[in-house]
């Protein structure tokens, strides 16, 4: 079912006939789409329409039984998450666990790909370069915090804070692991409606600055004010994809949510 | 935060039980000060228990750098401990079935390769899965390593042991002779008492100096890596593994490294040990030594250092002081008794203070980044603090 696939000229993210089953279930069977670079791509569909499964097939968690995914032109199937990370695909989690015995400055500092000081022998090799890069780091995370409005929770325990402030904390993390295309699980669930509002709004902001979005939710309402285009995924295979306005009129989609069959 | 220089400035800027620690301590110190005086307790044999809680130190460091760095569930302390052991007393022994008569710097050596290679045979197949099952595997270990060195004679004398072990600065000059050389000295602090130093206390003093040395380097090893990133990449694996993964961090190397570090700081201990008893045996294997660290990591506060350097005093403490109680009248042997009094030790801290004795407080940022960026040095207990912020 991948007559919904339009062809795009500047792919960041490519996923092409991509399957998996556990058991005898095709969790994802056949998805085939690609996320333009520049767009807030959603990715919608009912419960156990394979949303999750594709997510983790894309970032590496999953090994596919077949098909590719390609980011940035370059065939990341079947490698590691860490691999996938590298080339550029940043992924969060529907529900972020919160990083015990350390600030949320801490936690934040985590994101930076590749640090210096995160090799060992370096440590002891060039410890001025270790601290050069940590300065860095450091004065970056504080402006990404500053940005988000977040900044009075620097000093505060990362296991002290409220889930919605904790998926703040996950986007800005993740900005600073600089990726070309984020995914994002589920980003306002279980979050206020004032936190969700200006998630969103960030969202919109970092997409403004030149991020590349695929985002996972349920919240019709936030996934279409903000998405565009929207992939509507059925049964594990892409049922199509367009418009919020045109994904909202489409039949298919009416079915699929109201549990008619296909 | 320097004791010395400013002592009271010091005293004000710590935390509860930190100064619960350092009143205890203090007193402690006391304690054995007058016990030293009186001739309660003699002072090689002082020294003695001073090597014994650095080696314990050492064991508890090794497996903080596991469990409370990574999470890593390590039940195979005691085999890292004998092959460390086992490994530089069959280069050095006379009796040794095998080499023998090595210095003991290349028992040094080969007892951390060993390690290392042990090491990385147990980590490949289990640090790809998850921390289950590197517990099962580590389980396993320890009773294959402690039933080889029991049955393989030609290799490790089985449970004769291996005796003959030189001192560890046998071999240096000035020091492997220092004890010879150092006259007896006779001190009258209280009359009546004299306290006699003796070849054999300068020999335990070198000892101290050594485990002092080990322990010391370790902990400033570890000390600068818990607070780098690589440190923050191996919490942050204890937490959520998948959350590192996604973030681009390679976690099994991450894993094999602090496995590998740990398990070669707890061989270290077992070098020493080897230089201090003179003797080795299978029994050294026994599991006892694995439960003894973990008490002191969990005692003194996982993940952090300083918290495995004082569990592991506490642990020679409670094991040692114990005998004392032989001089008491007690109705029962009071032997027996220093399992359940560890055991009621742990329950309590488990039960008042979870988290342990001195856990991990102080944000941990590379200290001259923090300098650098111009921002607040973090104020001490951050983590004693709670809440206060506005929520949403």
């Amino acid at each position: 079912m991948s007559e919904g696939a339009l062809p795009k000229e500047d792919a960041v993210l490519r996923v092409d006939d991509l399957q998996k089953s556990f058991g005898g279930l095709a969790a994802t069977d056949h998805a085939t789409f690609a996320v333009e670079r520049g767009t807030i791509t959603g990715l919608i569909g009912p419960n156990g329409a394979g949303k999750s499964t594709l997510f983790n097939l894309i970032s590496g968690f999953y090994e596919p039984d077949g098909g590719t995914v390609e980011v940035n032109g370059t065939d990341v199937t079947g490698l590691e998450p860490y691999e996938v990370a590298d080339h550029g695909l940043i992924r969060t989690f529907q529900t972020p666990r919160k990083l015990e015995g350390m600030t949320v400055r801490e936690a934040m500092l985590v994101g930076p790909r590749n640090q210096p000081g995160e090799s060992f022998v370096k440590l002891f090799a060039t410890p001025g370069a270790v601290a050069e890069s940590e300065s860095t780091n450091l004065a970056e995370a504080e402006r990404i915090l500053e940005e988000f409005e977040i900044d009075h929770l620097a000093a505060q325990p990362a296991t002290d804070i409220s889930g919605g402030q904790m998926k703040l904390v996950e986007l800005a993390r993740a900005m600073l692991a600089e990726p070309e295309v984020l995914l994002l699980d589920e980003p306002v669930a279980g979050v206020n409606p004032t936190l969700a509002k200006k998630l969103k709004d960030q969202i919109r902001r970092l997409n403004e600055q030149g991020t590349t979005f695929l985002l996972i939710e349920h919240d019709m309402e936030f996934v279409m004010d903000l998405a565009d285009p929207i992939v509507v995924l059925d049964q594990g295979s892409v049922l199509t994809e367009g418009t919020p306005e045109g994904v909202r009129s489409d039949d298919r989609v009416i079915d699929a949510y109201l549990g008619g069959g296909t | 935060m320097s004791l010395l220089s400013d002592p009271e400035a010091a005293i004000a800027d710590l935390s509860r039980p930190e100064k619960w620690v350092l009143g205890v301590s203090a007193a402690f110190a006391l304690f054995l000060l007058a016990a030293l005086l009186t001739g309660a307790l003699g002072p090689t044999y002082f020294l003695f228990l001073v090597g014994l809680a650095g080696m314990y130190a050492l064991l508890s460091f090794g497996l903080n750098a596991q469990w409370g760095y990574t999470g890593l569930i390590n039940f195979s302390v005691a085999a890292f401990f004998g092959i460390g052991a086992y490994g530089s007393a069959l280069m050095t022994a006379d009796s040794s079935p095998i080499a023998g008569g090595f210095n003991p710097l290349v028992g040094l050596v080969v007892a951390l390769v060993l390690a290392f290679v042990l090491a990385l045979l147990i980590g490949i197949p289990t640090l790809r899965l998850r921390a289950d099952y590197l517990a099962i595997a580590s389980l396993g270990l320890a009773e294959v390593v402690r039933l080889i060195v029991l049955n393989e004679r030609w290799l490790t004398n089985g449970s004769a042991g291996v005796r003959g072990i030189p001192s560890f600065f046998e071999g240096w000059p000035v020091l492997s002779t220092f004890p010879e050389t150092m006259p007896g000295l006779r001190l009258v602090v209280i009359p009546g008492s004299p306290i006699l130093l003796e070849t054999s206390f300068w020999r335990a003093s070198l000892n101290v100096l050594l485990v002092l040395a080990f322990a010391g380097a370790t902990f400033l090893v570890l000390r600068r890596a818990h607070q780098s990133p690589w440190g923050r990449v191996l919490r942050t694996i204890r937490s959520d593994e998948d959350l590192a993964r996604a973030l681009g961090k390679n976690t099994y190397s991450f894993k094999m490294q602090s496995f590998v570090l740990g398990s070669l700081i707890m061989a270290l201990a077992g070098v020493f040990y080897t230089h201090l008893n003179l003797y080795v045996g299978p029994g050294d294997l026994d599991p006892i030594t694995t439960f003894y660290a973990w008490v002191a990591v969990i005692l003194g506060g996982s993940g952090s250092n300083r918290g495995a350097l004082f569990g592991g005093i506490v642990i020679v403490t409670i094991r040692e002081g114990t005998r004392f109680l032989n001089d008491v009248a007690l109705p029962i042997d009071p032997a027996p008794l220093r399992l359940l009094l560890i055991g009621v030790v742990i329950v309590a801290v488990m039960r008042y203070r979870p988290q342990g004795i001195l856990p991990p407080q102080r944000e941990l940022i590379w200290p001259s980044a923090v300098d650098d960026a111009g921002s607040d040095p973090p104020a001490s207990g951050v983590r004693e603090q709670k809440g206060g912020g506005d929520d949403e």
